[in-house]
Order: C-alpha cells, then sequence, then structure tokens
C-alpha cells in the first residue's frame, strides 16, 4: 500500500481512516509463533511442579521460539513485552525480565491491565514494529501465583502477597471499602452484575449452565486443561454456591502457568512460519460506564463500546466469524460477552446460548481449549490462554478440537473488577490467517 | 485520634486499641488514609460524609482525589441522606480472599445501595433479630446505619426497610 502523507491521511473520514490504519498494520506484522506451558497447582505431594515466575516465562519463551522456529538470538536486541503478575515481582519489571532472560531490548512494554494484558501487548508489539522501532516482539506472561520464593523474608512476604495488593482500586479501596464489608473477592464483586443480569433480562441459570457444560466438553479434548471431566447441567446447579448467584462451576482454578508469543516484521514471516496470524481488528475501552457515572448499568461492560471499532477495523461481519474465545472469569461473563461484543442483542444471550451449538464443530465455537472455566486460570496474565488458542486455531493446531477451516476469530481480555461496577479493563481482538 | 486525624493510620495500630478498649472485633479493619480519614471520623458522629464538588455540586463515591465529573479539586464533605434502594445484592455462602472469622457470619448479605444523592456504595445488610437473612429485593429501600465497634471505631451497614 502506498504510504500517504498526513494530510492526505486527514482527509479521508474516520471511519476510512481506521481501516486504513489496520490494513497498514496487519501488512506490517503477523504473529509467528506461540508458547503454552503445562499448568500447575503447585502441590508438592501430588508430584506437581514447582517453579517460579522466572521459570514460567523462561519456559513460556522457549516453547514460543521453538513454535516460530527461532534462536535467542532473533530476539535479542529486539523488543519485549511482558505481563504483570499476581507473584510478587520488582517494581522495574520489564527489564528486569529482559536481564533475566539475557537479552537486551530496544523497547521494553509492562501491561498490567489483568486478563487484558496479552491483548494490549500485541498491539503494543504491532505499534512498535509497525513504527520501525523493532523487528520482532516476544510478548510474553507468567505467573507463579501459588508458589513463593523461599529467600523472601516472612515479613516481605507477607507485604508483598495480602489481599490489599490484589486488586484495582487507588487509596487502598480493597483493605477499606471492600474487605471490611464482607466482599469475597472477584467472586462476590461479579456476583452482583449476575443478579442483575438475571433480574433485569431473565437470564436463566439452566443457560450458564450450558456454557459450562460446553467449555468442559472442550477441555476433555484439551490435554493442557487442568478439569478432565465432563459436567452435565445437573452438576452445575447443584454445584456449590461461593457468592450467591454464582456457583463453584462458575468459576476458574488459581493455577501457576506461562504463555507467550511472538510478533515480527511481514517480511520475516516466510523466514519462520508458513501459517502466520494477523490482528485484523482491535478495541479497548477501560472503565466503561453504561448511563450514569455515578450508578451506571452494570449489564453492560467496555466490550459494547470496544467491539463496534474492532469490527469496524477488520472490516467484518459476525456472521464471518468461525470461533469466539472470550475471556472467561465467569459463564456469566461470557455470556455478556456474546452481547457486549454483538453476536446477539443486550439482555438475549441467554436465548442466544439456548438456541446455537458453542461446540467446536457447532455454529459459535466457545473457548474451545476448555477456556480458563474448565482448561484452569494461569495467574494473572490468563487472558493469554483464550488468545494463545485462538492463534492455536489459526494455525490448525487445535488437534482433537480443530474448528474446519478456521479463518477468522474473536478474542477477548478482560482484566479487574472495579468497585461497584464491573470490567475494568475491556478489550475486543480479531485475528485472521 | 483527632490530631492526626490527617495522617494515614496503620490497621494494627487500630486493632491494639480495640484490644486495649476490651472490645472484641474479628473482621477486617479499614485504615484511614489523607482522603479518606474526614469520612471514618464522620461516622463516629454517626453522619455518612461523602465528597460534594464546590464546582459542579455533584456527589462522588467512592472518595476521589478530584471531581469524576469535572475535574475539580476542591471537594467538600457534606452529611449524605443515608437513603437510597438497592441496586442489586449477593449472599455470601463461602469464605474466600478474606479472613476465616466471616465463617460465623455466613450465609449474610452485602448489598449495592443506590443512594439518593447518586452515588452506589458497597454495604452488609444487617441481619433481622431472629438472625436470619433480610429477604431483600432489588429496589427495596434500605438505609446507611452505624456500627459502633468501641469508642474509637464505628463502622457502617445497612438496614433494609421493611
Amino acid at each position: 500500500m502506498q504510504a500517504l502523507s498526513p494530510i492526505q491521511f486527514l482527509k479521508y473520514p474516520f471511519t476510512k481512516r481506521i481501516e486504513l490504519i489496520m490494513m497498514e498494520l496487519k501488512e506490517k506484522v503477523a504473529i509467528v509463533g506461540y508458547g503454552e506451558t503445562p499448568v500447575s497447582r503447585n502441590k508438592t505431594e501430588r508430584g506437581e511442579l514447582v517453579l517460579n515466575t522466572e521459570q514460567y516465562i523462561a519456559w513460556a519463551a522457549d516453547l514460543a521460539l521453538k513454535s516460530a522456529g527461532m534462536e535467542l538470538s532473533d530476539i535479542d536486541g529486539q523488543g519485549l513485552a511482558v505481563a504483570r503478575p499476581i507473584a510478587p515481582h520488582p517494581v522495574i519489571w520489564g527489564p528486569q525480565v529482559a536481564e533475566d532472560l539475557g537479552i537486551t531490548s530496544r523497547f521494553t512494554i509492562v501491561a498490567d491491565n489483568g486478563g487484558a494484558s496479552g491483548a494490549l501487548m500485541l498491539m503494543q508489539a504491532t505499534l512498535a514494529i509497525n513504527a520501525g522501532l523493532v523487528d520482532t516482539v516476544l510478548c510474553v506472561g507468567g505467573d507463579a501465583q501459588l508458589t513463593f520464593d523461599q529467600e523472601l523474608t516472612a515479613s516481605e512476604l507477607t507485604r508483598s502477597n495480602s489481599a490489599t495488593k490484589r486488586t484495582t482500586g487507588l487509596l487502598g479501596l480493597n483493605r477499606d471499602l471492600i474487605r471490611p464489608v464482607g466482599l469475597m473477592g472477584p467472586t462476590s464483586m461479579f456476583a452482583f452484575v449476575q443478579r442483575q443480569h438475571m433480574s433485569k433480562y431473565g437470564t436463566k441459570l439452566e443457560q450458564l449452565g450450558k456454557i459450562a457444560v460446553t467449555q468442559r466438553y472442550h477441555a476433555t479434548l484439551n490435554p493442557n486443561a487442568i478439569f478432565k471431566q465432563p459436567i452435565t447441567i445437573e452438576d452445575y446447579l447443584n454445584s456449590r454456591l461461593i457468592a450467591d448467584p454464582i456457583r463453584l462451576l462458575d468459576c476458574v482454578m488459581p493455577l501457576n502457568g506461562g504463555l507467550a508469543f511472538i510478533v515480527t516484521q511481514a517480511e520475516k514471516v516466510k523466514k519462520f512460519t508458513d501459517k502466520p496470524v494477523y490482528m485484523l481488528g482491535y478495541g479497548q475501552c477501560d472503565n466503561y460506564y453504561h448511563g450514569s457515572k455515578g450508578q451506571p448499568d452494570v449489564t453492560y461492560t467496555g466490550f459494547s463500546d470496544a467491539s463496534p471499532r474492532a469490527f469496524q477495523m477488520a472490516g467484518v461481519n459476525h456472521s464471518d466469524v468461525d470461533f469466539f474465545q472470550p475471556y472467561d472469569d465467569y459463564c456469566i461473563a461470557v455470556l455478556m460477552a456474546l452481547e457486549d461484543v454483538g453476536f446477539c442483542k443486550k439482555g438475549e444471550g441467554g436465548k442466544f446460548v439456548e438456541r446455537t451449538d458453542l461446540r467446536f464443530d457447532g455454529e459459535l465455537p466457545l473457548n474451545t481449549g476448555g477456556g480458563q472455566i474448565s482448561a484452569g486460570q494461569p495467574g494473572l496474565p490468563s487472558g493469554m490462554l483464550n488468545l494463545v488458542e485462538g492463534i492455536r486455531q489459526l494455525r490448525g493446531e487445535g488437534g482433537r478440537r480443530q474448528v474446519k477451516e478456521a479463518r477468522i476469530g474473536v478474542v477477548t481480555g478482560l482484566g479487574g473488577l472495579q468497585y461497584a461496577k464491573n470490567v475494568a479493563s475491556s478489550i475486543t481482538l480479531i485475528l485472521g490467517n | 485520634m483527632d490530631e492526626i486525624s490527617s495522617y494515614y493510620i496503620d490497621v494494627s495500630e487500630v486493632r491494639k486499641r480495640l484490644t486495649e478498649e476490651g472490645a472484641n472485633y474479628d473482621k477486617p479493619l479499614p485504615s484511614r488514609t489523607t482522603i479518606t480519614a474526614p469520612f471514618w471520623d464522620g461516622l463516629k458522629r454517626h453522619q455518612f460524609l461523602i465528597q460534594k464538588c464546590k464546582n459542579c455540586e455533584k456527589f462522588i463515591w467512592y472518595p476521589r482525589a478530584w471531581c469524576i465529573y469535572c475535574g475539580c479539586r476542591e471537594l467538600d464533605w457534606v452529611p449524605s441522606s443515608r437513603r437510597g434502594r438497592i441496586y442489586s445484592f449477593v449472599v455470601i455462602r463461602q469464605v474466600v480472599e478474606n479472613t476465616p472469622s466471616w465463617s460465623n457470619e455466613i450465609p449474610f448479605v452485602v448489598a449495592e445501595l443506590d443512594m439518593e444523592e447518586g452515588i452506589r456504595v458497597y454495604a452488609r445488610v444487617r441481619k433481622s433479630n431472629d438472625g436470619k437473612i433480610n429477604q431483600i429485593q432489588i429496589n427495596a429501600k434500605a438505609n446507611i446505619v452505624f456500627d459502633d465497634i468501641s469508642p474509637d471505631v464505628t463502622l457502617f451497614s445497612l438496614e433494609v426497610e421493611a
């Protein structure tokens, strides 16, 4: 595509400019490899792996390099993107990871929007390469949230791992206005949203249960998934209530793990892979509020703001989409994502789930690896799990759960829950091959 | 406590004082910070103070460093009506990511209260006299009430109107 001068560019209407930007970005970069380590619950008595964050980062990077057919020298002196973990880590994190890996970085970015970190890193890597700052960016997120460095003193451990540090919010929100009133982490915070959604639109537990059952079925086809037994709707309905109406089979299992992907310049792509994956569309909205700022309608999330832009950039319709890998901290989050990303109207998510075959060989394949609810949540950067599954499908490496002729897929990243609201960071990604 | 009302106070100091006063409160305690000190002090006087913007006169919650509507950094603390309606609620049935001492309260209800002033507040719902969870509903009227833990510490919760 011929380069435009800024003046020529600005003459185009906004919608056309978005298309031009994305065409430019798409032509310049591609994902050429990915890595996903096995996960661990850190239980030595069960013979499970006990590794620290640095080890998961290196392992994930190693898998991504092998997947791309790259050597360490291909990422040394290039760019690095790192996702912050829950596990204790230095305040200056990005450059530290570069040093731990023994590489020099000419563009270092740290993403700290939790489960949306993977998506954000992909855009940051794309922009850096497109701008000509570097040719290649390794994007990595490792988190040994269940493992603690034996050498930290007891008080350092307490301070760094206390619940006060685990959530969003200025002024010690979690410490002062959330924990003291008896709230129990994100499950209880999302429970308000589910209750409101059920009350306002008549969303039924059976509809949410279908999401849990379908994703668990996909997990049985995924050797990396932590849960390997199928479940039924009855199992879902009977599962223990945690923060009513949210139940055990709505929730993820926190694990240790590491994930990575490598983005490089289009000119180099053929050297490394014949299965490049492109970012076709991107939309982000953090701290979205629907209606009034003080008393928003929490049944709408930032995906409703971000997704139209992503689809516009990609120039595709929802009917073109071959699979959907939404960040799934809870079944209600998946149901709301179906609405807010635009597969159905607001409030109709339940009915959509009821009438749609969400299996990998059905109408709209949903979290084909089982999602985090059934495959597990490898720490704070866990949104990379849904993202890597999207990359895997577009490379035709989905094994027993491969979506036939997968060409275009939607992935979402979701980070953090805000006080008396809902999602803090929402990113909609459209990928293609 | 007034002479240090603008300083950050550590929870461990509060707990020490509670024990000295013979109070027995085993749940997480909030800390007073430079922004929120007036709020916690107001609770002791049985006032639920909230920030009001000097410029646009909107009310703000949770306590912020500037008005989230117009960006003005001059915010007053004013007594609220304490009145509102339940926007949504959760019935806590399991202790997760919080102190185990909550287990003797389970099950209990935490609500999101949409207050008349246009803010939304998390608050635990007081159990009725028979100890049962109130049969609360979305849109039920409710009021902020005060829990005197000790002469020095007052917290807040919610009472649903019958």
